[in-house]
């Protein structure tokens, strides 16, 4: 479930980083300023996990008592071939979700940089915006552009374009696709805003010595840049990574994973067992696959953008 | 993100999340979830004569819960006065959701340990099958038969709302539930087009299907559908369907009798003529993409000649514009969310005599005054021609004995499965018997 994620980003990332100093002890007083804090964390974040976990090995209805069910659930959740196909939309979201938005980020964070632009807070502030907006507004408002009679087909056909013209979130082919795009639209404006950040920390003495040494524009970006802005594509990796694997919310107000089940998507069926088909239990187990897959790809970029990062600090 | 905090703080932070689980796992060793529900269930006792304003103003000045769905705002703003003058010492507190988060809700606020007194469901396995097996909802079959719901032209709406002991089985059995609201599927169409195209409405599929080209050829879209959220072709399915089909073999299907199957040879027609439709750009192009709000917005400003909808769409549509057609053949009804009384309720006489007032000739009026169809027709005066026709076409539809439901009772996940696969269908990439089979699939994990 949407809880879930907070913390098993937090509790992905720990666990991989090495326990250096075993010596240092837990200052046990500092314990104390976090109790209100930890409270609340355990009480509404850690429970309902653990109780997830536990449910998910129960056949419930959510109000008559549950019967144990083993892992019954867990073997349902990979044996169903629609379950499959869901997974399998997942990982085709990732590329828009999470590698589009990055690579459009840096592109307009690496143009923004060098370019001195009027009004640049004004851009930057509006190309911010999908981030900011509510994701049922978002859903509402492509679903009105991409219509068949909405604004993005009227505008390729008044170009003479019209032979490219699809129902986008009605074809079986483009419907996914579609949302993809969405998706990417609104996750690009947060990789940016992070890129920025990052790029205006970076000393500009060494661009000025690469371009002592000759270098462009494109080899500034590669050699200083983008090995500079390694741990905010980490993070933003991390960010629309888990956004995209746990997304329902833009999906069930678009399409509903129709046509068909084009655009079906694990979380759809973790809302549908929970609060519609009251399977509990079922529902549980797919939640937890669905947080380990997100824990195990996030520490997988973890792992890969962290090496680099501590030989070039140290 | 902990990547950001510093060495000691995400010591600190492991070292909380440690405790935590600790703390978490010895809560989570205790017994089987569901087991010792909150709130206890009061003795309610049988009544055998209607309930008085004396009896009720005995209980003192109380206030009583409803849980409703937001749509029965108006209807409350008339109904909730009126009541709570005809019985004084009550107040009546409501609690309005939005029919998503009504249905995904209050099965836990009715098992909760502070249940609304009086509430409404809906009928199906996924909120009145949990709320009958769960024992959270007050039988009523000594109220239907003091207050005479069983006779009458409202008795068989009840049917939906009558289960099993075990709630696995429903439409016939225990009562459990009461709607004053009714609804029928039909046609609707634009009056206008109709004239223009020199047609009279259509009273039949059959009449329908010979229409379509017509309008289609005008350059007109024959029918408006919005088929987003998967239901609404599902409708158009279920009138093609049942043209040739005897109501009560649907109604047995819907209601998961034993060996009833869904692989007939009108289903398979019905979804082949639904292809047929599609193919032949009848819908127009896109359906799939636009949300059948839109479509039915759409239509109300003048796209498409046809909407083939229910009387829950009455309201969108003006009396002066839009006409509404009554199939002869049976347009398929069903009743909308029963109301309960909390098996845990203290105020059980108040709470019956508001179930008394909801089904009532007045609330009937007050019904259909707001665009909807009551399940009381007698003493109900339509003040539109619309109204009027949609009244028509229920009471039609109660005497042909086509009040069958919906297909989505049928099992919990029949909605999403049989909307998803009939989107296939209608585009060709599924065959009219494979849709069948799906959907019998389907049928056949929840019932055997």
């Amino acid at each position: 479930m949407t809880s879930a994620t907070p913390v098993a980003t937090a509790a992905g990332t720990a666990p991989a980083r090495r326990r250096r100093s075993a010596a240092s002890r837990v200052s046990w007083s500092s314990l104390l300023y976090v109790a209100p804090a930890l409270a609340f964390f355990v009480v509404f974040v850690v429970v309902p996990i653990v109780q997830s976990v536990r449910i998910s090995f129960y056949d419930w209805d959510g109000i008559t008592v549950a019967t144990p069910a083993g892992f019954a659930n867990y073997v349902a959740v990979f044996t169903d071939p629609d379950l499959r196909e869901a997974l399998g939309h997942a990982l085709i979201l990732l590329i828009f979700y999470a590698a589009l938005p990055v690579l459009i980020g840096l592109l307009l964070a690496g143009l923004m940089s060098r370019i001195r632009i009027h009004g640049l807070t004004v851009f930057r502030a509006v190309l911010f915006l999908p981030q900011v907006l509510s994701s049922v507004v978002v859903a509402v408002a492509w679903r009105e552009i991409l219509a068949d009679d909405g604004p993005l087909n009227t505008v390729l056909r008044a170009v003479g374009l019209g032979s490219l013209t699809h129902s986008w979130l009605g074809d079986f082919g483009t419907a996914l696709p579609s949302i993809g795009g969405i998706g990417a639209w609104v996750e690009y404006g947060l990789c940016m805003v992070l890129f920025l950040a990052g790029i205006s920390t970076i000393d500009r003495s060494l661009y000025e010595a690469a371009r002592l040494d000759g270098a462009g524009a494109f080899r500034e970006f590669t050699a200083i840049t983008l090995p500079a802005l390694r741990p905010q594509i980490s993070i933003a990796l991390i960010l629309t990574i888990t956004f995209a694997l746990r997304n329902f919310d833009l999906i069930w107000n678009t399409t509903r994973g129709g046509p068909g089940t084009s655009t079906t998507v694990p979380s759809l069926y973790v809302y549908q067992d929970a609060f519609q088909n009251r399977e509990l239990g079922q529902a549980s187990a797919l939640a937890v696959v669905l947080t380990i897959v997100i824990l195990v790809v996030v520490g997988i970029v973890q792992l890969a953008l962290r090496e680099r990062r501590e030989r070039r600090a140290s | 993100m902990s990547a950001l905090l510093p060495r000691r703080s995400r010591r600190t932070a492991l070292a909380a999340v440690g405790v935590g689980l600790g703390l978490a796992v010895t809560l989570a060793a205790c017994s089987a979830p569901g087991a010792g529900g909150s709130g206890d269930t009061v003795a309610q006792k049988t009544i055998t004569q209607k309930v008085t304003a004396a009896e009720v103003k005995k209980e003192g000045d109380i206030s009583l819960s409803l849980w409703a769905d937001v749509a029965e705002k108006p209807l409350m703003a008339k109904l909730v006065p009126a009541y709570e003058k005809a019985y004084p010492n009550v107040t009546v507190k409501i609690t309005y959701k939005s029919f998503d988060d009504l249905i995904a809700t209050v099965v836990n606020a009715a098992n909760s340990a502070n249940a609304p007194d009086v509430f409404e469901g809906n009928i199906g396995y996924s909120v009145d099958g949990a709320l009958v097996k769960g024992k959270l909802v007050r039988p009523l079959d000594d109220v239907a038969k003091v207050y005479g719901w069983t006779t009458g032209t409202g008795s068989s709406t009840l049917g939906p709302a009558r289960w099993n002991a075990a709630g696995t089985a429903f439409g016939s059995g225990t009562l459990y539930g009461m709607s004053p609201i009714s609804e029928v599927q039909g046609i609707y169409y634009s009056k206008a087009k109709l004239a223009k195209l020199g047609l009279t409405p259509p009273t039949t599929i059959a009449e329908l299907e010979k229409d379509l080209p017509i309008a289609e050829q005008a350059g007109e879209q024959p029918i408006a559908v919005g088929n987003s959220d998967q239901y609404a072709a599902t409708h158009i399915f279920s009138d093609v369907a049942v043209t040739d089909q005897k109501p009560a073999s649907i109604a047995a299907w819907i209601g998961g009798e034993k060996g009833a199957t869904f692989e007939t040879k009108g289903n398979e027609q019905a979804a082949a003529t639904l292809h047929d439709w599609a193919s032949k750009g009848y819908f127009g192009s896109g359906y799939d993409g636009l949300s059948n709000e839109d479509a039915l917005a759409k239509f109300a400003k003048g796209t498409g000649v046809f909407f083939v909808g229910g009387s829950w769409n009455g309201a969108a549509l003006n009396s002066d514009g839009f006409g509404f057609g009554s199939l002869v053949s049976g347009g398929v009804g069903a009743t909308a969310s029963p109301w309960h009384i909390s098996s845990k309720t203290s105020h059980q006489d108040a709470a019956i005599a508001f179930l008394d007032m909801l089904h009532s000739p007045q609330t009937g009026q007050w019904i259909l005054d707001g665009g909807r169809l009551p399940v009381i027709t007698d003493g109900v005066t339509a003040s539109d021609p619309l109204q009027e026709q949609t009244l028509d076409a229920l009471k039609q539809t109660i005497a042909a004995g086509t009040q069958v439901g919906y297909y989505d009772w049928s099992t919990t996940d029949m909605l999403s499965k049989m909307g998803g696969a009939l989107q296939e269908a209608m585009a060709g990439k599924i065959t009219p018997a494979d849709f069948t089979k799906t959907v019998q699939a389907t049928w056949a994990k929840a019932h055997g």
